[in-house]
């Protein structure tokens, strides 16, 4: 991938270039951060997370199991006592509720994994170490055509680094 | 993470990242300083290694004695009829309970937003994660073949035997596996970020291939975040009901019984508040040598330690209704074995332990009470070892004097730990802090990314102080408040 990386030490300068590249009609456009911030939520206007999904399938798939598993285990050996229920759903419930966060949670980190793509064996272009450090990193992908343009937009509004990648 | 939040307005950035946290860091300058002064922690000292060696010794001293015990049988741990449970179920309580404060730190607190927890949740969660996974070997020490633990396991085999879904011994297998992974899980996710801060300023190679492979990669992208705090948020919300349902379901070991004592719709709620009460006593334990010995009292401001205090009271007071209400209930049942039960609890074979748990867990920590102790770091640490003891002795209290005394007098009879049980006590420490003290020289001790959400990042414009303080009139900053005592 082709584009431009620009390293920032204030926030409201990695903003304020955000800003001004949406306009200009750059898309997809990375930020990295070491800590999230709403404004830079805010500036990019990203779509809600689809993680919550996996939490929902992942939930209702362990609690359906774990009641399963309990009845068919008692169904195997049904031995009847005091004339109650071979299967019992009440006490059954606390293996339900249990493999429901399990599973759940599980299928949480699946999915934030999997729409995260990770885990990533290589390093992105334009990734650097100062970005966990303290500075903000803009990643505009941007042709040979566009590049320019999109360096003197970070440059602008204050990168202390700007370079072309590929 | 902080994304449960609404998006901020753009001429509010010099505020910290959690609005309604109410926490503030005046000793902390930048995300530079947050970097610095946690991972310049991790280089070992030799009063780090000296507490590791003791701590190895501790944990050999325990596997010594359990040889010993699987060559001579159970009898060897002081187990003899009628009290057939003692300080293996005692001790798996104990540590079960300890795990529940990180949960409740790390999980449940991050729901209500409150921004003490911010700098003192990765101990609590490291915390829990051990603790549990000490509180697992004690059913496997309580067995006489411990090499077929997993009989309780439920799964197709061989002998085409399957446990019964409705004994409380094998909720307890799901309950407690399900907290292990779940804790685990949390623990690492949250770890993630902080692993890629260790893996891009390591420069040993073979460290950063290890951080590198620890951190799967994580760049600290825009998308990575969302997902993560979208992640983080779900999984606290399923941790919050497993803190409570854990406790209960190992309430339900006793509660599931009709001896005296036991039989008691009160045990769910009684147990869960005594986790969390136990396990905030032994964060206190932990966190306050830490921010000493660390230098970190600028992180862990005695603010912080002020809001966990307020915490602990309140998780007393409710452990001591509890303990009133069990009395009450007996004294009201018209039972003449509760009754005698309690009496005996309190003033016949076992009063010298259920005074030291009333003392310990009910009365000392009245003191709490008293704004100039809670901001007492001598005293916080002080009183928490007597709520160690004392929720040991709880556990003691409940698991005891029952077997001891239950519907027969030719029933009764006595119980004394042994040289096993004990060196098994103290083998379980050396194993928690062993793995604590490896944890603290290796990753970070607290959470860098979620310490720089409240740290006000760097701006283009100058802030003014007077209009920060003015968005910020939640905190009063006085020089008392924030300076921490030591």
């Amino acid at each position: 991938m082709q584009g431009v990386i620009g390293a920032f030490s204030e926030l409201d300068s990695a903003v304020h270039a955000i800003e001004d590249l949406r306009k200009q009609d750059f898309g997809d456009i990375t930020v990295y951060t070491p800590t999230p911030r709403h404004e830079l939520e805010h500036a990019l206007q990203a779509p809600n997370s689809p993680v919550r999904r996996f939490t929902l399938i992942g939930g209702l798939l362990g609690v359906t199991f774990g009641y399963w598993v309990a009845i068919w285990i008692s169904d195997y050996w049904p031995l009847v006592v005091g004339g109650k229920p071979v299967a019992s759903w009440v006490p059954y419930t606390i293996i339900g509720f249990e493999l429901m966060v399990l599973i759940g949670s599980l299928s949480t980190v699946f999915g934030m994994f999997a729409v995260s793509r990770m885990p990533r064996l290589t390093m992105t272009v334009g990734y650097d170490g100062r970005f966990s450090h303290g500075d903000f990193g803009v990643w505009v992908p941007a042709g040979p055509d566009r590049a320019g343009q999109a360096a003197d937009v970070l440059r602008k509004h204050g990168a202390v680094e700007v370079r072309s990648e590929r | 993470m902080a994304t449960v939040v609404e998006p901020r307005r753009d001429d509010s950035m010099q505020r910290p990242n959690i609005p309604s946290a109410g926490n503030r860091l005046p000793g902390v300058r930048d995300y530079e300083q947050v970097d610095r002064d946690i991972i310049g922690t991790l280089r070992p000292t030799l009063g780090w290694f000296a507490a590791l060696g003791t701590a190895v010794l501790c944990l050999l001293i325990g596997i010594s004695a359990w040889t010993y015990q699987i060559h001579e049988g159970l009898g060897a741990a002081g187990y003899h009829p009628p009290v057939m449970w003692g300080v293996y179920i005692i001790t798996f309580v104990f540590w079960v309970g300890i795990g529940h404060a990180g949960t409740l730190i790390s999980a449940i607190l991050y729901l209500f937003r409150a921004g003490f927890r911010t700098t003192i949740y990765r101990a609590a969660e490291a915390m829990t994660v051990f603790a549990v996974m000490t509180a697992g070997l004690f059913p496997i020490l309580h067995l006489g073949r411990p090499w077929k633990f997993f009989w309780l396991i439920p799964y197709p085999n061989w002998r085409l035997i399957w446990p019964n879904p409705k004994s409380p011994l094998v909720w307890d297998v799901f309950a407690i596996l399900t907290y292990l992974t779940v804790s685990a899980t949390f623990f690492y996710v949250g770890l993630i970020p902080d692993i890629a801060v260790l893996r891009d300023q390591e420069t040993n190679p073979v460290r950063k291939r290890i951080f590198a492979a620890l951190s799967l990669g994580w760049r600290n992208s825009d998308r990575e975040w969302r997902h993560f705090t979208r992640a983080y948020l779900f999984l606290a919300a399923f941790a919050t009901p497993l803190v409570l349902s854990v406790h209960s379901v190992v309430s339900f070991d006793f509660a599931m019984a009709l001896t005296p004592g036991w039989h008691a719709t009160v045990f769910p709620p009684y147990f869960v508040a005594g986790a969390i009460f136990s396990g905030i006593g032994m964060v206190f334990t932990i966190i306050i040598p830490l921010r000493r010995f660390f230098g970190l009292q600028h992180f862990v401001t005695i603010n912080d330690l002020d809001a966990a205090a307020k915490l602990c009271l309140f998780t007393s007071s409710v452990v001591g209704l509890a303990y009133l209400t069990e009395f009450q209930v007996a004294w009201m049942s018209g039972n003449r074995v509760e009754q005698e039960y309690f009496w005996n609890r309190v003033f016949g074979q076992w009063a010298w332990a259920a005074w030291i748990m009333l003392i310990c867990n009910m009365v000392l920590p009245l003191s709490l009470f008293s704004q100039r102790l809670r901001r007492n770091t001598t005293w916080l640490f002080i009183l928490s070892l007597f709520i160690n003891l004392g929720m040991w002795f709880e556990r003691f209290v409940i698991v005891v004097p029952s077997l001891s005394h239950e519907f027969e007098p030719w029933q009764w009879g006595s119980y004394a730990p042994t040289w096993v049980d004990y060196s098994i006590l103290l083998g379980s420490f050396g194993w928690f802090f062993m793995w604590f003290l490896l944890f603290i020289k290796q990753l970070p001790v607290m959470a860098l990314a979620e310490i720089k959400e409240i740290v006000p990042p760097k701006m283009r414009r100058p802030i003014d102080p007077e209009e920060r303080d003015h968005d910020l009139d939640t905190l009063t900053l006085d020089p008392i408040n924030t300076a921490g005592d030591d």
